[in-house]
């Protein structure tokens, strides 16, 4: 689950430009972003243009099963396209390259994460799946994805006003880890040795 | 954020020759750090999370019991624990912690991924303890459980590609071609590993695009691109979004631009009407004409036969032809009084306007909307005039303009055609059952009926109109209730228990005709719309006009590859034969692209949880209907569904929820 | 030479810092630091200070070193990973430098190319407890160093006068149990805050040098106390730089404010670090009315 946003117009223009073009939008995943108003102005476009072959607007295109039942519904007018331009995260518009492996097969979208998909849909909590859960050393708050830094050993210090040197809006990771330790009385967990990270964790942890 | 290139953790379960990739969501810590962990803390309390994403199956993960043998090989006294779906889902997380953690419990160990940890951190008030480490699968986002992959990385690469993921499948992101490790076409980093650089060249060669990949400006990544910020508002006004005035629902796409437009229009007169004796929750009606029998406009052919029915009326001038079982909508068959128009319209002698509605008492506005065959216009089709006699002190009639299915605009072009008879028909509504005042909800995409109606109701003291940000399922009498007076009806509960009534717009516009005209309900607006119909639109249409005319009218469908339905595309039901009559709650009639989907095993991916209104659990419905397990559906509260269908629609794996919920529901109906 | 050894022998140790430039050439960086840093123990070099992409750190140290000045090498975790961190420490060492100053570093998203990727694979605890390792002979790996390992004067910073000072402690004792040698602060513009601060860092024994940035202006006051983490000029302070309006006079006010933070905090420290953000010129003067 993630975030998509429409590439820029010149960019779908110099993808599309003069050829005939079959159009993929993916409604992502439901309730996950999809630009809907844009991708319904582009049609318009390439089809004032006499460049749009077909159509096809569902969701979850990843499910490459199910995207095989409706694409082949749709094969002639894909046939008669030179590009198939999708509008999806990445992994549907690998499921769409992979199924047409000889065809031209088009991003026309940006993707960005989005924190929380591992759970359900998009959460005000995010984790970045280290492997090596640092939470009992910071009363519970990640400071993998609360720190813009992703320091496990205390703040760096560019925190004004309790607010991230990197993003005004954001608090600063540690200085709520530091607030919620002493809320629980637990301030004694900073005393623990110095934190190094093991960014191979997994395949060991796997094991 | 760093976001180091890492292994997926998954394995693969062989499911009926299918693979279903299972994606370990979280590991037990090692023995020596759960010991350390454990040293100086004693009563504790387990939580565990039955994970996500992966072949859904009610044992207890593993990781659950190891962890309890730890404890007890340290001695340490444990005063509970409890095993949890989709911990990290906040809201139903925090009602379930509410009375889970006894007294005596000092510490909290959590199994789970970090999200539930930190679900739990936030809520529990104690110090909580991960007992597990997350693992990372790169790119399982979407539907899941496939090996595409996607790391989110704000500059899509696949246009120079040829469609494979060079951040991904290389072992080192490179973006600019292969990093000449590779040893007989495999990374040097993971020998099992195809280098993707290799898989690009040979796609790029099929599609004879290897000029233009020689031609593309140097490629320097980006890393400013994934702008958090961005990411944590859209977070965070989605989970707004979701939680919008009451729990869950959807945004279904609103696709009303065909016919919202569209000014109502009479559908022509009918040369024959099939009038069936059931379009009602409860008794079908009771047939009191006969073959041969004259009949005009608004004469009633039906009695009702019991307390929880309903009189059904001629809606033409005419001869009864025939009294026989005809196709019906959703009954497969039901008796019908089928009447040829004689083309005239001449009405009934009992059609005749009633007192003013200030000289009228609530009982006799009571028999006027009873005789008048008044049921719910919005599909439920319950008896109006039992509505209006609560059993419980009712303060605030809620009008429910919210029309909240995609596709249909019926409402909508009443409220804006006829909001003089909707305003008349909620004031004999509040001065029925005696409210205090009436509130008529509008959702936030109809601005000019909103406009119109505050309008109309300014000088009104009684009356207010709320707008409502659109959400699915808005219009479900509980959700409208909770979103406008914030009051949750109980369980199995109505309206009336905590003083509400709830009616559709073209029902209160039928109660006005009723009292102002003396005219049955014997037509109805109709929304004939959707991507396949030719010329969709509005019309008024007499009950028992036949489907399949109106479609025809309405220039026919586009092709043959189309679903018809009635009521719109996420409550309305399939009309697999369209010769059947429009009856009383037939506020639409679609036709839609057919779903070719088919259903796939349930990756448990939380989102039919996360949005069902109820806030019911439906995965645990399809797997218990798939086991006819109906003691466990009823254990899961199935009764309390509403069958509005978003756990279906947001189904990754196209599984048919509310089928199997049906079947469930007559099942645990039949066990009493 | 190491400066905790003067630590240790009880001096005053009074160090400043220079910026390298976007560029190779280095002859007006050595003239000032020769014209006015000489008197001073040691001379800090930024690396790629603010995230603005420069010259760098270690070859800068080495050009002063070879003017016979005591540099001490600033690194920090933003640009590189353990490897080339250890790398870089070791190539320090082979070359006679003996200072550190050890950093996490500000974002890449600060400064000049913030389409770069940050690395913060080690963060400044976990650097200078690498440095230690290293001191020991085994690298962060756990691989044996051939031969004789290296010594470093470990140093590390701290904000004292910033929002939250429990937490600033807590994060001091991590780097001191880490191995810090030697503390540098963030400016202190608020001497009361800092000896409340140092009050509580006793418990550390190790030195700390207070920090000085020299206001130039009003302006600049203004400006660090709306964009500078751990600062905060108090506005009598600004309101005195305001006064200094004539040009002649220009900086005198800035100096003489430093120079009566230095004396007030002097008995509360073990040493004073100045940034003078280009007004090298003026550390001589400063020094002298600081009466150090």
């Amino acid at each position: 689950m993630l975030i998509t946003q429409l590439k820029s117009k010149e960019t779908i223009a110099s993808l599309v430009d003069g050829k005939k073009v079959f159009v993929i939008n993916c409604h992502g995943c439901k309730e996950v972003h999809f630009p809907e108003k844009e991708a319904v102005e582009l049609e318009k476009e390439l089809a004032a243009d006499g460049k749009l072959t077909g159509v096809i607007t569902t969701d979850y295109i990843c499910n490459p099963d199910n995207m095989k039942l409706r694409l082949e519904k749709h094969m002639s007018e894909i046939e008669a396209a030179d590009v198939v331009l999708v509008l999806s995260c990445g992994v549907g518009v690998q499921t769409i390259a992979e199924y047409f492996e000889e065809k031209k097969v088009c991003a026309a979208c940006d993707t960005y994460p989005l924190p929380g998909y591992q759970g359900v849909t998009p959460l005000e909590y995010d984790c970045d799946q280290c492997g090596e859960c640092y939470l009992n050393l910071t009363g519970g708050i990640c400071p993998i994805t609360a720190c813009s830094k992703s320091l496990v050993n205390g703040q760096c210090g560019g925190s004004k006003n309790g607010k991230c040197e990197v993003d005004g809006d954001m608090e600063c990771g540690w200085e709520r880890i530091y607030r919620r330790l002493a809320q629980l009385g637990r301030l004694d967990v900073l005393k623990c040795p110095t934190q190094i990270r093991n960014f191979a964790t997994d395949d060991e942890v796997s094991k | 954020m760093t976001r180091a290139g890492k292994h997926k953790i998954c394995e693969s379960i062989d499911k009926e020759g299918e693979q279903l990739e299972n994606y370990t969501k979280y590991k037990l810590k090692e023995h020596d750090e759960l010991v350390s962990v454990l040293a100086d803390k004693d009563n504790l309390f387990i939580i565990a999370c039955n994970k996500c994403f992966k072949e859904f199956e009610t044992i207890d993960e593993p990781d659950c019991g190891e962890f309890e043998k730890i404890v007890a090989e340290q001695g340490k006294n444990v005063v509970g624990t409890a095993k949890v779906d989709f911990l990290c889902n906040k809201v139903q997380t925090e009602k379930k912690l509410q009375d889970m953690i006894p007294d005596g419990a000092e510490n909290i160990f959590v199994i789970s991924c970090g999200l539930g940890i930190q679900t739990v951190a936030d809520l529990a008030g104690k110090p909580v303890f991960a007992a597990s480490n997350s693992l990372n699968y790169t790119g399982h986002h979407g539907m899941a459980l496939t090996k595409k992959s996607c790391d989110a990385c704000a500059q899509c690469y696949l246009n120079i590609t040829g469609g494979i993921c060079p951040i991904v499948d290389c072992s080192k992101s490179l973006v600019n071609g292969q990093c000449g490790g590779a040893k007989n076409g495999k990374c040097e980093v993971d020998g099992e590993k195809d280098c993707a650089w290799e898989k690009i060249y040979r796609r790029l060669e099929k599609q004879g695009r290897l000029q233009e990949f020689l031609d593309q400006p140097v490629q320097v990544r980006d890393y400013s691109k994934v702008n958090f910020k961005v990411v944590q508002d859209y977070v965070k006004s989605i989970r707004e979004n979701r939680l919008d005035g009451y729990y869950g629902g959807v945004h279904p796409s609103e696709r009303k631009e065909f016919s919202e437009h569209l000014a109502l229009e009479r559908f022509p007169e009918p040369q024959t009407v099939v009038i069936p004796l059931s379009q009602h929750a409860g008794a079908p009606a009771n047939p009191i004409v006969q073959v041969g029998d004259t009949v005009k406009v608004g004469q009633k052919i039906g009695e009702a036969a019991a307390f929880i029915s309903s009189p059904i009326h001629s809606s033409v001038s005419g001869k009864v032809i025939a009294i026989e079982p005809r196709p019906h909508a959703t009954r497969g068959e039901c008796l019908s009084v089928v009447i040829q128009s004689d083309g005239k319209n001449t009405l009934h002698e009992s059609v005749k306007p009633n007192k003013d509605l200030d000289s009228l008492t609530p009982d006799e506005i009571v028999d006027i909307v009873r005789e008048a065959g008044i049921v719910g216009m919005g599909g439920a089709g319950f008896p109006t005039a039992v509505k209006l006699k609560p059993a419980k002190p009712v303060d605030t009639i809620l009008l429910n303009g919210c029309e909240c299915e995609p596709l249909l605009t019926a409402d909508h072009r009443v409220l804006l055609e006829f909001a003089d008879d909707v305003i008349y028909g909620l004031k004999a509504i509040i001065k029925t059952v005696g409210a205090e005042k009436g509130i008529i909800v509008i959702e936030d995409n109809k601005p000019d009926a909103i406009e119109l109606l505050q309008a109309k109701t300014a000088d009104i003291s009684d009356i207010e109109v709320v707008v409502a940000k659109t959400k699915y399922p808005q219009g479900a009498e509980k959700m409208l209730i909770k979103r406008v007076m914030g009051r949750q009806v109980p369980r199995g509960g109505l309206p009336a228990d905590v003083g509400c009534v709830v009616s559709n717009i073209s029902t209160t516009k039928a109660i006005s005709d009723a009292i102002q005209k003396g005219m049955p309900l014997i037509e109805r607006v109709v929304t004939v719309t959707g991507e396949k119909i030719k010329k969709p639109g509005n019309y008024i249409v007499k009950i028992g006009t036949n489907v399949k005319d109106l479609i025809d009218y309405c220039g026919g469908v586009t092709d043959e590859d189309v679903t018809i339905k009635s009521g719109g595309p996420m409550m309305g039901f399939d009309l697999p034969n369209v010769n059947v009559p429009i009856m009383k709650g037939s506020n639409g009639i679609i036709a839609i692209e057919t779903d070719h989907t088919v259903e796939e095993a349930c990756i448990k991916c939380g989102r039919c949880v996360d949005v069902c209104p109820m806030e019911l659990s439906p995965l645990y419905f399809a797997k218990y209907a798939d086991e006819q397990n109906w003691q466990g559906m009823k254990d899961k509260n199935v009764m309390d569904c509403i069958e509005c269908r978003c756990c279906e629609y947001i189904c990754s794996s196209k599984i048919p929820l509310v089928s199997k919920i049906k079947a469930g529901k007559s099942a645990v109906r039949e066990m009493k | 030479m190491k400066i905790t050894e003067l630590f240790e022998r009880g001096e005053f140790v009074v160090s400043a810092e220079v910026g390298p430039p976007k560029g190779i050439h280095i002859e007006h960086l050595l003239e000032e630091a020769k014209t006015y840093l000489s008197g001073i123990t040691a001379v800090n070099v930024t690396d790629n200070q603010s995230s603005v992409m420069r010259l760098g750190s270690l070859a800068t140290c080495k050009a002063l070193k070879d003017e016979g000045l005591t540099p001490i090498f600033q690194i920090t975790c933003r640009d590189r990973n353990r490897i080339a961190l250890q790398s870089d420490i070791l190539s320090a060492a082979m070359l006679g430098i003996e200072n550190l100053l050890l950093l996490t570093g500000d974002h890449t998203k600060m400064g000049d190319h913030p389409q770069a990727k940050p690395v913060f694979d080690l963060d400044s605890v976990s650097l200078i407890h690498t440095v230690k390792k290293l001191e020991e002979g085994e690298d962060l790996g756990g691989n044996k160093l051939v031969g004789e390992p290296p010594k470093f004067a470990k140093g590390a910073v701290v904000s004292p006068c910033s929002d939250s000072v429990d937490s600033q402690l807590a994060k001091m004792e991590r780097k001191v149990r880490a191995g810090a040698d030697y503390f540098q602060t963030q400016a202190v513009y608020e001497p009361e805050k800092f000896i409340k601060f140092m009050e509580k860092a006793k418990q550390f024994g190790k030195p700390v040098q207070l920090g000085i940035v020299i206001p130039k202006s009003a302006g600049m006051a203004k400006y660090m106390n709306d964009n500078v983490a751990g600062i905060h000029v108090p506005q009598e302070m600004i309101d005195e730089l305001k006064k200094d309006k004539e040009k002649t006079k220009a900086g005198i006010t800035g100096v003489e404010i430093a120079a009566r933070i230095i004396k007030e905090c002097k008995p509360y420290c073990q040493g004073v670090h100045i940034m003078a953000l280009g007004w090298e010129s003026k550390v001589p003067e400063l020094l002298k009315q600081a009466g150090i």
